[in-house]
């Protein structure tokens, strides 16, 4: 009887998880907005810009909101890693792609790549995140600039937003996680991958 | 008294110790880069068996490195060695082409441990400097290490020999055990 109810209480009070993909081509600025929602959502103290070196595999960050907890997977960003990406795709409720907008000679790289994610079938439906990231610079576009010279086509399947942040200084955090938790909560997709999680938990029983 | 002042010194100063476990298939060197790292000198080796233990100093943490036998008979022993472990470094031979299938099955068979459940992995690509070693990305597909996905893991490309990538990779390691790993 204990149990019933202990299993109960756990329920109610269960936060979600959600997994969230952070891509985007290589000195994007991936790790150090993970680092950077690590320092302002965790216990962790993440690890300062200066110290942060290329990714060649998988930096892992959690952190909890109110009523979820969220993983980030930071993957490499440089070509020949990209291969992997797509192997996370499956268990991924949302995807942030960070774009260095400081850097305009690469917005040609960046859109290329954001293409071949969106084309992507098991990718389909999850929301996204484009991030106009190192604001901090002066010579940064902003989120609509950054719309524009991406210009994607065929996003209105999925729940999607341009945002302008600088992982350095932490602008714009706050409101990129709480759109992240709001758009996941409610997304399709989110109750497609409950569901198949359910089915190979009973399956599995 | 005296116990408070030492942990908060070593707080403050950060010498921090992280258990390191060295694995791979025989051959792969491992042997090699625990004395590259240890003394910056390429040593000549014999086969482990058994194992080697060094501690090495690097970025304010005392890594205590073990390079474990990697012969078929001995890698049931492994297991003896992984509580409390921090981190291992998967060492392999780039250039073997053939024994990959069995480097990414032993590879595989330690992440399933529970003891090993919160540690961090580094992957060395070693021997690049042989002809015919592939290259990192090559590697991270033979290991199939995107299977990895509830711990943080990185690849560098090593030559034992030469004495590069080793300490890119203790870089990575020191950084991802202070900001909390796993």
């Amino acid at each position: 009887m204990f149990s019933l109810f202990y299993g109960l209480w756990e329920y109610l009070v269960s936060k979600t998880e959600f997994h969230v993909l952070i891509l985007g081509i290589d000195k994007a600025g991936k790790t150090t907005l993970l680092e950077k929602l690590k320092t302002q959502y965790s216990s962790l103290e993440g690890l300062p810009p200066d110290r942060i070196v290329p990714t060649v595999g998988l930096n892992i960050g959690r952190i909890e909101t109110a009523n979820s907890k969220l993983v980030f997977w930071d993957l490499g960003g440089q070509s020949g890693l990209r291969s992997i990406w797509e192997k996370y795709y499956e268990e991924a409720h949302a995807v942030i792609f960070v774009v260095d907008a400081s850097c305009p000679s690469r917005f040609e790289d960046s859109k290329s790549a954001l293409e071949k994610v969106l084309r992507h079938e098991d990718l389909q439906g999850a929301p996204l995140l484009v991030l106009a990231n190192k604001q901090d610079h002066g010579d940064a576009v902003s989120a609509e600039e950054l719309a524009r010279y991406l210009d994607l086509k065929k996003l209105d399947e999925r729940a999607y937003t341009f945002e302008g942040v600088s992982g350095y200084d932490g602008t714009g955090i706050k409101e990129i996680v709480n759109w992240l938790v709001d758009v996941m909560e409610r997304s399709k997709r989110t109750e497609m991958l409950r569901v198949r999680a359910g089915v190979a938990n009973s399956s599995g029983a | 008294m005296g116990l408070v002042f030492t942990r908060l010194f070593s707080s403050l100063f950060g010498n921090k110790e992280a258990r390191i476990l060295v694995l791979g298939l025989d051959n792969a060197g491992k042997t090699t880069i625990l004395y590259r790292l240890q003394m910056g000198e390429v040593v000549s080796t014999i086969p482990t068996i058994g194992f080697n233990v060094e501690t090495v100093q690097y970025n304010n943490i005392k890594f205590q490195v073990w390079d474990l036998g990697g012969q078929t008979s001995i890698r049931p022993y492994w297991r003896c060695y992984f509580p409390n472990t921090q981190a291992i470094i998967y060492v392999v031979d780039s250039s073997d082409t053939e024994r990959l299938v069995i480097a990414k099955e032993e590879f595989h068979a330690i992440l399933e441990e529970d003891e090993l459940k919160g540690a961090v992995v580094l992957i060395f690509a070693n021997k690049q400097d042989l002809p015919g070693a592939l290259d990192d990305a090559a590697v991270t597909e033979s290991l199939e290490l995107h299977k990895i996905k509830n711990r943080q893991w990185s690849i560098f490309k090593t030559s034992a020999i030469k004495g590069e990538g080793l300490f890119e990779g203790l870089d990575w390691l020191s950084n991802t055990l202070k900001s909390g790993g796993g």
